[in-house]
């Protein structure tokens, strides 16, 4: 390296390397450090015992398929709790989007900042939480789930919905004003057909995040799935967490598959 | 009596770049009246102000006897049911079908719900259809405006007009967005219908041969001034040339 450095390549400029090797090795002691004390500090070795043993208790997990139909339900739960919780954000992602979008909005001063400030609220809440707020007020059960699934992606859905609108092209907007359209008409005509395909996308991008969602909802009472691998590891029934497991799985790389197919057929 | 008659108009843009500096243009009933100028020198402007799309400072614009520059919102919107225009880059509605864009021209007289459903009048859909017939996409009405070739989506926002039963016609550079040929078969159809239905027009047009084929008379403007208005068949080629002269 010194060597490099004596012929004067103006890129190897040696302050800059020293700093560079400096850089790295801070970051490298950093990340040393960190592990030993969150990984090796913070576990209990003892308790996990030999290599052996750790084997033994991950194998408790190997799915039991003779509680695969058990599980059809909750799953088939779960992705209605995603359908309906997707369905809700997109019917009431409609009037924030439109309040949202500083084009259109019809108060600015007002109904602007109203929409953005539900979108925010509605962007920066976990599922979790919406969850926990709406099982306290409504009790345990899909509903809430549901509830919390849509609160969560309405912010989305109406963020990126005002942002088409934000985006569509004037001239068509111009043509309905000159026919004497009034302001419904004008965004049925002007704005829907331009932001269909974005809306459309984005709602079934939401479907297949939701399916995600609905999958641990249940964790803390919110129903489908969830619900039920929380009760089987309770029960210390691991091969039927393990069937659990392997039923998210499937459900999830269905939901995908499924989507991304309406999307290609969209675009 | 004149259709149209625009007086004193006048128009500045908030950025303070004066568009109009008080320009009177009056077309007559049948008559086909061409601004003829250079980009920057007003005629979009002044197309904008006659239906209001662009508000005007001062002067006044009086349709068929009627002063619209002070009408509400809601008389301006029965006004500008009776306006037809036609743009230079169309202003379709690219994922509707053709026969669904012609039809949006009914909008202004369609009721809200109508209009959200789409169920458009028998009667409406009937002269849509004749419409398309006159200007030649009949055999396009299903598919979907961003399917067609620049001449047919301009047969399509011409067709889009006329279902207004416009008083008059707006016509903002109908061909720029187009080739020469393309440009002045557009043009023939467009003077023709507007000779059948009786309906007059106002281009706005920066080519001199297009003004000087298709037009009764010519108004240049330049630099938001009218420098000239006189019959087509009056002008000589010489005179025309000075839109291109900047303004001393």
């Amino acid at each position: 390296m010194t060597d490099m450095v004596v012929t004067g390549n103006p890129l190897r400029d040696p302050k800059k390397i020293a700093r560079k090797y400096f850089a790295v090795a801070l970051f490298a002691v950093l990340v040393i450090y960190i592990a030993d004390t969150i990984i090796i500090e913070g576990t209990d070795w003892e308790r996990m015992g030999s290599l052996e043993e750790v084997v033994k208790t991950m194998l408790f997990f190997l799915p039991d398929f003779s509680f695969f139909p058990q599980t059809v339900v909750p799953l088939l739960e779960t992705v209605l709790i995603a359908f309906w919780g997707t369905a809700l954000a997109v019917v009431f992602s409609m009037p924030i989007a439109y309040l949202a979008a500083r084009n259109i909005t019809p108060l600015p001063w007002l109904t602007y900042p109203l929409g953005r400030c539900m979108i925010v609220l509605s962007r920066s809440t976990h599922e979790i939480i919406f969850a926990l707020i709406y099982i306290s007020a409504l009790g345990l059960g899909p509903l809430p789930g549901i509830l919390a699934l849509a609160s969560r992606s309405l912010g989305f859905m109406a963020k990126t919905t005002s942002e088409a609108i934000e985006n569509v092209k004037k001239g068509p907007i111009e043509a309905m004003e000159a026919v004497g359209a009034n302001r419904t008409t004008i965004f049925f005509f002007g704005v829907m057909p331009q932001i269909f395909p974005i809306f459309v996308g984005n709602a079934i991008f939401q479907l297949d995040i939701n399916i995600r969602r609905a999958s641990i909802l249940g964790l803390v009472g919110g129903g489908g799935i969830g619900l039920m691998f929380a009760e089987v590891m309770q029960n210390l029934q691991y091969d039927r967490a393990g069937m659990i497991v392997v039923g998210i799985t499937a459900m999830v790389v269905f939901g995908e598959f499924v989507s991304n197919r309406v999307r290609q057929r969209l675009v | 009596m004149a259709v149209l008659e625009i007086s004193q108009l006048k128009k500045t843009y908030p950025g303070g770049e004066l568009a109009l500096k008080g320009v009177d243009v009056s077309v007559e009933a049948q008559e086909v009246v061409v601004l003829l100028g250079l980009s920057g020198s007003g005629k979009s402007t002044l197309l904008r102000c006659v239906n209001r799309l662009v508000e005007p400072d001062s002067g006044t614009i009086v349709l068929d006897g009627v002063d619209i520059t002070a009408q509400d919102k809601r008389t301006l919107r029965r006004t500008r049911c009776s306006m037809g225009m036609i743009f230079q880059e169309f202003n379709l509605i690219d994922r509707l079908t053709v026969l669904e864009n012609v039809l949006s021209g009914t909008l202004g007289t369609t009721s809200t719900l109508r209009g959200i459903f789409r169920a458009f009048r028998q009667e409406d859909i009937q002269r849509a259809l004749a419409l398309c017939e006159r200007v030649g996409i009949i055999d396009h009405i299903r598919k979907r405006a961003d399917q067609l070739s620049g001449g047919q989506r301009q047969r399509v926002g011409i067709a889009r007009a006329l279902m207004q039963y416009p008083k008059i016609l707006l016509v903002d550079e109908p061909t720029s967005a187009l080739d020469p040929k393309i440009g002045r078969e557009v043009m023939d159809l467009l003077t023709e219908v507007a000779r059948e239905l009786k309906i007059p027009m106002l281009v706005s047009v920066h080519d001199i041969f297009l003004a000087k084929n298709y037009s009764d008379r010519i108004v240049g403007l330049q630099g938001g001034e009218k420098i000239f208005d006189q019959e087509t068949r009056s002008i000589e080629t010489e005179e025309l040339d000075q839109i291109y002269h900047e303004a001393g």
